[in-house]
């Protein structure tokens, strides 16, 4: 196994909320419109109209799967990306007398990115803090929303934590106050329940390939009778919504996988989550000094973040891709920015956790036999470079030149 | 992922020296674990020879924090403690052979446990000899000295670099311009020291003419006026007589020869009896010196 070249057949995939493997239904329903049916669907001929067709279904299959009323409330997009920044501007755009944004402080970077965007342009964003567990409280939201509020924008559930946020009852308290309500869904859609007309919620973005599908793709829900205004201008594609000739093959991947997703979302629930507990469980009765983040109770079935404390996360996904295992850390060094995940800071989780978080995510590839062998090499390597960790000092023998202790806990910044 | 070099790897997987040193006698502790990196470097040397006869640490950190460590004690292990010193961090990346420009901090951290530990070998706390100076980047409390001598050491230019090498500038941004003028402040003296500053252009200011100095200034003399005694008097003679001369006149040494002073005159000053005046007017001031001398001019 060449531990730098992994993909399917080789390797145990754990960072599903990263991306995920495209599955060869989806992959078998998108080969006939790159060989056979590569037609327009504007055109007025024969090549377009199974394509044209195509489109429709696929359509009918996402709002079936996010429990749209109407299928034309979906709009194709390239990523959940786009649909999020569609968001941020329409509703800026589309209520000139407003310029406010409510949102959190543990968002996807394609909101929390895009507000300080906006906010160094004059738009006022104001963000709700999360707890030690990386929940929400109601009333802050309450207190955030004012009559200048053109958008208030919650994830459904957070990438890192997994945590599920009641976005529905969030989207009833916007609702009341008449704001329009956005939820970055990309990390709720197949793995919890959503029928979105039975909330409140106005706008919703989604991507592809964290469901099995390619990345490229996405979408966007509008509820009717919301205001909105493109975010690419040009053709009369997605009934002037968002310019730009259909991806055909990918939006026909998009429409299999969410039908897979639907289908799949009991084994989820159950086989799936019963494999992210047992790996929970296996980390915390075996490596002393771990610490699960997120809310246990409120969580995606398939999300586990563990801070394993003293050691710092980049050498711990650096040991575990030795065995071929993929996962991710919200540590410094493992990002291109210095400092640790802004999802960890907003928790408050101490320095000498947040970082050595990893996040383990599964998905319905995972077997058994993965976690098994897991958690058969993690104790070691937290073991190794525990061993390697000044902080670490249990079984070790003292330096008597020393003249200064390594404090986890101290504040202290030393050259 | 990080392209690591396949040393680095080898450095992080099977580290060399990683081992709590009980009877160390030099021990230097740098690094925070709010930083995300720390390490102790533990060292046994002889207090005669003053040679480093043993080297090993503890590593809090990512791959290369890990194999940065491993390879500065295989450097130093053998070498005398003033050997050691002239070490710098691109030595210890070049060793493992290239760290990534985000990674090359940890160089620089290895580095620095090896002047702690001297300095704990010296009797020396770690306050004591340790001058940060001006706390610049106050996420990861990077001071001044810092960041200066990893501009000086390694020639860099930007921002990002200064980042790279010592993470100041790595949290709120908000030293970003201090950092800049600190990079300006050190080229000033590394180009005074005949470092090219590559690709700088001083950004020109509008509507401010600024003034240079032609570079010919200091034209070469022939070897009797270099060693004549009164050189550097006439010099200083010359350029007070030129403070007084109307714009775009010039009075310039050409030659020394015994009490002879040859000197060449440019602008209106150069003509007719401006020319004899000036000519006269240095003379005088040069016999006040010693009344030997004759100014002529060329």
């Amino acid at each position: 196994m060449d531990v730098n070249n992994l993909g399917v057949g080789s390797g145990i995939y754990l960072d599903n909320n990263a991306t995920t493997r495209i599955d060869p239904k989806v992959i078998e329903a998108m080969m006939p419109y790159f060989e056979t049916y590569y037609g327009n669907a504007s055109s007025q001929h024969g090549f377009g109209v199974p394509v044209e067709k195509a489109i429709k279904k696929a359509r009918e299959q996402v709002a079936d799967f996010l429990g749209a009323k109407y299928p034309d409330e979906i709009i194709f997009t390239s990523c959940a990306s786009e649909s999020d920044n569609t968001v941020l501007w329409s509703s800026l755009w589309t209520q000139k007398d407003k310029d406010e944004i409510v949102t959190t402080k543990v968002e996807h970077p394609a909101i929390i990115d895009t507000c300080s965007f906006l906010a160094d342009r004059g738009v006022k964003v104001k963000y709700l803090s999360a707890n030690s567990v990386g929940d929400f409280d109601e009333e802050e939201f309450k207190s955030l929303l004012s009559d200048k509020t053109a958008l208030a924008s919650i994830m459904w559930a957070n990438n890192e934590t997994g945590n599920i946020y009641p976005v529905p009852r969030f989207a009833e308290i916007a609702k009341e106050r008449g704001i329009m309500f956005h939820t970055d869904a990309v990390q709720a859609v197949g793995k919890i329940p959503i029928n979105l007309q039975e909330t409140k919620i106005d706008l919703l973005s989604m991507s592809g390939h964290k469901i099995h599908a390619p990345k490229g793709i996405g979408a966007l829900y509008v509820r009717r009778g919301t205001r909105f205004l493109p975010f690419l201008h040009g053709g009369h594609q997605e009934r002037g919504r968002r310019a730009g000739t259909e991806n055909v093959p990918y939006i026909v991947g998009l429409g299999v996988a969410c039908e897979l997703a639907k289908s799949h979302l009991e084994e989820l629930n159950t086989r799936v989550r019963a494999l992210r507990d047992k790996l929970e469980q296996g980390i915390v009765n075996t490596i002393p000094e771990v610490i699960v983040t997120g809310d246990k109770t409120h969580r995606t079935p398939n999300t586990l973040n563990v801070a394993f404390k003293f050691v710092e996360g980049e050498a711990i996904l650096l040991m575990l891709n030795e065995y071929g295992i993929a996962a991710s850390s919200g540590s410094a060094c493992s990002s291109e920015s210095l400092e640790p995940s802004h999802v960890m800071q907003a928790m408050g989780i101490p320095f000498s956790a947040a970082h050595g978080t990893i996040r383990f995510s599964l998905s319905r590839f995972t077997t058994e036999e993965e976690i098994d062998k897991t958690l058969a090499v993690l104790p070691a390597i937290i073991e190794r470079l525990r061993q390697l960790s000044p902080y670490w000092n249990v079984n070790k023998p003292q330096v008597k030149q020393a003249d200064h202790l390594f404090d986890p806990d101290s504040q202290e910044v030393r050259a | 992922m990080w392209d690591y070099s396949d040393k680095v790897k080898d450095h992080f997987l099977h580290p060399r020296n990683a081992r709590v040193m009980e009877d160390a006698n030099a021990v230097g502790d740098v690094g925070s674990i709010i930083c995300g990196d720390a390490l102790r470097l533990m060292l046994k040397i002889n207090p005669v020879t003053q040679v480093i006869e043993d080297a090993s640490f503890q590593t809090y950190g990512c791959g290369s924090a890990i194999a940065s460590s491993s390879a500065l004690t295989e450097m130093i292990i053998g070498k005398t403690v003033e050997e050691a010193e002239k070490i710098t961090n691109q030595q210890i990346a070049d060793y493992l052979g290239g760290l990534p420009p985000e990674k090359m901090h940890c160089s620089v951290m290895g580095r620095e446990a090896l002047d702690a530990a001297i300095a704990n070998y010296h009797g020396k706390s770690y306050e004591q000899s340790h001058d940060d100076g001006e706390i610049v980047c106050h996420c990861f409390g990077v001071g001044i000295n810092k960041i200066k001598k990893a501009v000086w050491e390694n020639h860099l230019t930007t921002v990002e670099e200064v980042t790279n090498y010592t993470k100041a500038g790595g949290g709120c941004m908000s030293c970003h311009m201090r950092i800049e003028e600190i990079i300006d402040e050190v080229w000033v003296d590394l180009e005074r020291c005949g470092v090219p500053r590559p690709g700088h252009a001083p950004t020109p200011i509008p509507s401010i003419k600024i003034k240079t100095v032609s570079s010919n200034a200091q034209a070469s003399f022939d070897s009797a006026t270099e060693n004549s005694p009164f050189k550097a008097e006439i010099l200083k003679i010359l350029a007070d007589v030129q403070g007084g001369l109307p714009a775009g006149s010039k009075v310039e040494l050409v030659a020394i020869e015994d009490h002879n002073v040859k000197v060449k005159l440019q602008g209106e000053i150069a003509q007719g009896m401006m020319r004899e005046m000036t000519l006269s007017f240095v003379e005088k001031k040069l016999v006040a010196l010693d009344d030997k001398f004759k100014v002529v001019g060329v």
